[in-house]
Order: structure tokens, then C-alpha cells, then sequence
């Protein structure tokens, strides 16, 4: 009986109901990604611009982009590296026009914040200074040995993986690696020199 | 995969990469994922076009499939237009033939010579003698050189001497 009252155009079209359909399937799946590689991509951004404010603005960007091409996520091989390429570049663009302003107040804070393995507070205070003179020794490298050298810091990452992101080769990566020591291990050992 | 941190650098450097480490293993902030999600969900749809089924989201008049050959129509209407604009424009402003004559600067005196100074007429005097070439100026006819002169006697008959005086008398006989 009911059946005979439904008529052709109360009915909801099934293409209807596959848009609705596919459109919450994509949210979920950006939801997803979001819960899966935030904390990443957030460490990675944090890395580089060292500010969290600053850091997590990059991932709320990155994951804005994401939503913009949500509907070729599926097409996507591999979501992390190429989320963390997404943030990555980001960071690197608010990185280059932040470039005026004076890093060495932000390093000696961050150095403070890093955690100390020292069980008194002049071993604290030693390693807070450590922290802070590697990290100005490191922005001092150039930009293609000192990116190389923030992205093999993280462990999740194969070599394989940062040459995707940075768009290079396995061995140009290798290559980069290895002048990054050379060049820190130059500077930690003759550091007032290059002041 | 792990062998660009292999240990073969020196204890400063792995120290200094140590420091490294710990700024890329900080946690991230308690409520991250919340705010970015939070500000996912308060961000509009994409862009219009991508979205664009003219009729609502019914799907029974203009499928999306539909609307996307409507979209490849429009962009292919687009194109067409701006090429068509652009061959309209092209045909009508064609460079003036003019521009393709080089005008080469008069030599005025250059050989040392005289200059005609640009007058229409100029008398042949001023061009000077045409020297004609000897080697050209042979006679026409090759074949009369060949022609061999009629054997004329050992003494020649000397042609009679006409006296001045006496010529209008023979001439009346």
C-alpha cells in the first residue's frame, strides 16, 4: 500500500545518494589523514620554522591544500610523503619571508624547552647551550646540506622518502648528507672562526 | 634504509644530530587534530566550479557526468573565443609593405666622380665615354675573313695619271 503512493518524483535519485555518498566518504578520508599524519606533519614543521605557533598554522595550511584536492586523494600513492611535502614546502616559503627577522632569541628559547638528559641544573644549563650552539651552527649551513640534514632526523623517514620530498635523487641525498657533516663537523670544531 | 645514519661521523656531529633529533621527536600540542579539524569543517567547499552542477545536487536533470561535459563544453567555447579574438586581430593588423623597403643613403662623391645631384635627365657628357671592347668589336660576319683576294698581276697597271689640264678634254671626246 505504501508503495503505491510514492510517486516518481519523491523519490531521491540514486546518483543523489552516491554523491552524498562519496562526498562523506572523502571527508572521512581527510579526517582520517588528519588524525593519522597531524602529529607528523607538525614535527616537521616544527623543525624547521621552530615555533609552535608558527607550526601548526603550516599544518592547518597543508591540510587546506588537501582539502582542495580531496577528490584525487585515491589517486595518491603515498599520503605521507606527500603530505609531508606539502608542509614542507610551506614551511620553507614562511621560512624564506620570515627570513628578516633574528633567529638567535628563538634558538636560545628553544634550547631551553629542548629536554636536558643532565640531572642538575648546570647540566641542564650545559646542554641548553649545546642545543643552542648546534642550532645556529646548523643554520648556518647551506640550505640544501642543512635541509638534508633536519629531514634524516626523523626516523620514519628512508632516505628513499626524503629524496621524494625533496625532490632529488637517493644518491643526491646521500651526496648532501654526507657534506652537511663534513661542513658541521668543520664548523663544531672552530666555531669562533666562523662568527 | 637506515644506512645515511650510519655511525661513521664524528661525536660532535652525532651530537649535533642528536639535538636535531630531539627538536624533530617533540610532540605536538594537545588539541592539534581538534583545531585542524575544527577548522576543515568551518572552511567552505572547495572552489565553485569544481562543484558546479547547475541545476542542484538532484543529479536527475544534469548528472554530474553531464555537467562535466557541459564544463569541457564551456572551456572548449572559452578557448575558441580567445584563439578566434586573437586570429581576428592578427589578420587585420598586417605589416605595411613599406616597412619591408630598405632605404639605402645616397654616395654623393664617394668614387670622386660627378653626381647626376638627383636630376631626371642628364646629358651624356656627364657619364663620360663608352670604351668599347676591343675583343668584342670583331666583324659580324667570320665567314668573309676566310675569302681570298683575286692574284693580281707581277706589274700592276698603274691607274693613268690624268693630267690636270688635260682631263676636260677627254672628258669632251
Amino acid at each position: 500500500m505504501s508503495a503505491s503512493l510514492t510517486l516518481p518524483w519523491m523519490e531521491i535519485a540514486p546518483s543523489a545518494v552516491h554523491h552524498e555518498t562519496r562526498q562523506h566518504a572523502k571527508e572521512d578520508a581527510l579526517a582520517a589523514l588528519v588524525e593519522q599524519y597531524a602529529s607528523t606533519l607538525y614535527r616537521v614543521a616544527f623543525s624547521v620554522l621552530r615555533n609552535a605557533a608558527d607550526a601548526e598554522d603550516a599544518v592547518q595550511e597543508a591540510f587546506l591544500r588537501v582539502l582542495r584536492h580531496r577528490d584525487s586523494l585515491a589517486e595518491v600513492r603515498d599520503q605521507r610523503v606527500w603530505l609531508v611535502r606539502i608542509v614542507w614546502n610551506i614551511v620553507l616559503d614562511r621560512k624564506r619571508r620570515a627570513k628578516t627577522r633574528p633567529e638567535t632569541d628563538d634558538v636560545s628559547e628553544l634550547a631551553r624547552v629542548l629536554p636536558a638528559t643532565g640531572l642538575t641544573a648546570e647540566d641542564r644549563a650545559a646542554a641548553a647551550q649545546h642545543h643552542t650552539q648546534v642550532l645556529v651552527m646548523i643554520d648556518k649551513l647551506p640550505a640544501k646540506e642543512r635541509e638534508v640534514l633536519v629531514l634524516s632526523a626523523f626516523e620514519e623517514l628512508t632516505s628513499v622518502e626524503i629524496a621524494s620530498i625533496l625532490g632529488i635523487t637517493e644518491s643526491s641525498v646521500r651526496s648532501r648528507l654526507f657534506r652537511a657533516r663534513n661542513l658541521m663537523a668543520d664548523l663544531l670544531e672552530r666555531p669562533r672562526s666562523t662568527k | 634504509m637506515t644506512s645515511i645514519r650510519q655511525n661513521d661521523t664524528p661525536d660532535r656531529v652525532r651530537n649535533a644530530e642528536e639535538t636535531l633529533r630531539l627538536l624533530a621527536t617533540r610532540p605536538a600540542p594537545e588539541g592539534l587534530i581538534d583545531r585542524v579539524q575544527a577548522r576543515l569543517a568551518a572552511t567552505p567547499p572547495p572552489s565553485f566550479l569544481s562543484n558546479w552542477s547547475l541545476f542542484g545536487r538532484n543529479g536527475r536533470m544534469f548528472s554530474p557526468i553531464f555537467s562535466q561535459g557541459l564544463r569541457g563544453c564551456a572551456a572548449a567555447a572559452i578557448v575558441l573565443l580567445v584563439a578566434g579574438g586573437g586570429f581576428a586581430i592578427y589578420s587585420r593588423v598586417q605589416p605595411s609593405p613599406s616597412a619591408q623597403i630598405i632605404v639605402m643613403p645616397a654616395r654623393v662623391g664617394n668614387s670622386g666622380g660627378f653626381s647626376n645631384a638627383g636630376a631626371m635627365r642628364t646629358p651624356d657628357t656627364l657619364n663620360g665615354p663608352v670604351l668599347a671592347n676591343p675583343a668584342l668589336a670583331l666583324p659580324a660576319n667570320p665567314a668573309q675573313q676566310n675569302v681570298i683576294a683575286p692574284p693580281q698581276s707581277a706589274h700592276p697597271t698603274p691607274k693613268p695619271a690624268v693630267h690636270p689640264r688635260k682631263a676636260p678634254a677627254t672628258q669632251a671626246k
